[in-house]
């Protein structure tokens, strides 16, 4: 194991940081739509929400990738690796984020929600300033495990043509015939960065304002 | 509301049938209108195709650099998972594969493959201290191969034909797994192609060696195109030009270059032994 090979796997760590961080961002921001349409008094909307959650979370992921990539094509979509990994990510965490704030969501007291009302909060107005950041700060640490996950299962991008982290490690564990301190080297770097995340998630549980009592 | 839903993806599913069968264009023409060859392949499969120092590399790579040149247009590489290759091709993502796969009878149905570009004959690679001096000395003792591959259907009937079989025959996901656990002792044998097995044994010789003479029935590697009439003109072409190579040397040159050795190969493998 040289420096030369550890460095590889640090830059292909880029990628799979990359990936991950867009894709949990990007997620986050479609699980509160989501979220919206699933409490949504609209049938329509509500089936739309429904029907995408147990999609995406009910399809393996390397499924999901594999169809964007190969079927979309014949529909004349072809999109490139990158954003096929990038869409493929977020659709699958945003399914699993807003199950995650559904929680959040119903944990708001009613009498929040009440008080905003007699305030003059439109019903949009009340799910954006009032309910949203509650439960997004609720739902915190469930957000923090969702970007772990993610971080590991961006493994799977490298089926789309992305060279992550582990794809590097099997190409210089193939090329090298010592998958051992290759393999030992890739998951310390998973290790270093995931026990990172988890400690900027703590400070920021604590930076964040305490929760409302009612 | 459930029945609603059947009949929505019944629809999907319709649709998507219906809007399938589109690009009848020429793939020779399309490809030198581009002035792009796109090829797709996977970069653990040493020494075909690898990773050397973050490079892609290989006689893979050396090929298709020829390829080409003679026909004047820019190769592009699409590298990938294995998982994502074959259904890439059928997608349309790329032109052919540089893989290479063995040629089998089943493979021939669903694939046009090239002339052949290296011999795949399945030989056994064992540890360097090994008392395995000829195939049969397999009797009796654990080995192992990638799943699904051909190399183990062949290892599988090498193995039933001795008096004594193999004790265990472990399926790997990959070769390289089955060489990780050569090297770990935990089998005493691993039964792939010659080329690869040559070139493991030529990195790491403090570890493994080969074992003469092949025991496998002769097969071929050659690079899988899609099968369709508008690809015929392509594949046509991709064959033109490795048949130069071999007449001209380039080929021998390439693969002394990477195996270490020249393989006697057909023009066209019509009835693959396997």
């Amino acid at each position: 194991m040289t420096w030369t090979l550890f460095e590889l796997l640090l830059q292909a760590s880029l990628m799979t940081i990359l990936v991950s961080a867009v894709s949990i961002l990007a997620g986050l921001a479609i699980a509160i739509v989501l979220s919206a349409m699933r409490m949504s008094g609209n049938a329509a909307l509500k089936g739309f929400a429904v029907v995408f959650i147990s999609f995406f979370r009910g399809v393996p992921l390397l499924v999901q990738l594999l169809l964007i990539f190969n079927l979309l094509p014949s529909l004349g979509i072809t999109l490139p690796s990158l954003a096929t990994a990038l869409i493929g990510l977020s659709l699958c965490t945003a399914a699993y984020q807003a199950e995650n704030l559904r929680g959040g969501f119903e944990g708001v007291a009613p009498g929040l929600i009440e008080s905003a009302e007699m305030a003059g909060f439109t019903r949009a107005q009340s799910f954006f300033w009032i309910r949203t950041p509650i439960a997004l700060r609720m739902t915190f640490p469930a957000l923090v495990n969702e970007a772990i996950l993610i971080l590991k299962a961006s493994s799977l991008v490298s089926v789309v043509g992305l060279i992550e982290l582990t794809k590097m490690a099997q190409n210089l564990a193939a090329s090298t015939y010592q998958p051992l301190p290759i393999f030992a080297s890739a998951g310390l770097i998973y290790l270093a960065i995931n026990v990172v995340v988890a400690f900027l998630g703590r400070r920021a549980e604590r930076a964040l304002p305490g929760l409302p009592s009612a | 509301m459930k029945r609603k839903l059947l009949a929505a993806l019944a629809g999907v599913a319709l649709s998507l049938s219906a809007v399938l069968p589109v690009q009848a264009q020429d793939a020779l023409a399309r490809v030198m209108e581009a002035g792009v060859l796109k090829v797709g392949t996977e970069t653990a499969f040493a020494p075909f195709d690898f990773v050397d120092a973050g490079t892609h590399t290989g006689l893979n790579v050396d090929v298709f650099d020829e390829i080409g040149k003679d026909m004047g247009v820019k190769i592009e590489w699409i590298t990938l998972d294995w998982t994502g290759v074959l259904p890439g091709l059928e997608a349309g993502r790329f032109d052919m594969v540089a893989g290479p796969a063995t040629i089998t009878a089943e493979r021939m149905k669903r694939y046009r493959f090239s002339s052949p570009i290296a011999e795949a004959t399945v030989a056994l690679l064992v540890g360097a201290n090994s008392d395995i001096a000829k195939p049969e000395d397999i009797s009796g003792k654990p080995v192992g191969a990638g799943t699904g591959t051909a190399q183990l259907a062949q290892l599988k009937a090498f193995s039933e034909s001795l008096d004594t079989p193999a004790s265990e025959i472990r399926e790997y996901v990959s070769f390289n797994e089955a060489y990780a656990d050569l090297a770990a002792g935990r089998i005493e044998a691993v039964a792939n192609s010659l080329p690869n097995i040559a070139f493991v044994a030529s990195q790491r010789p403090e570890v493994f060696k080969v074992v003469t003479p092949a025991f496998g029935t002769p097969t071929y590697f050659g690079y899988p195109g899609r099968i369709e009439d508008e690809y015929a003109s392509l594949m046509d072409k991709i064959d033109e030009i490795l048949l130069k190579m071999r007449a001209d040397g380039r080929m021998e040159k390439l693969q002394q270059k990477w195996f270490g050795t020249t393989f006697d190969m057909p023009e066209k493998v019509t009835e693959p032994a396997i």
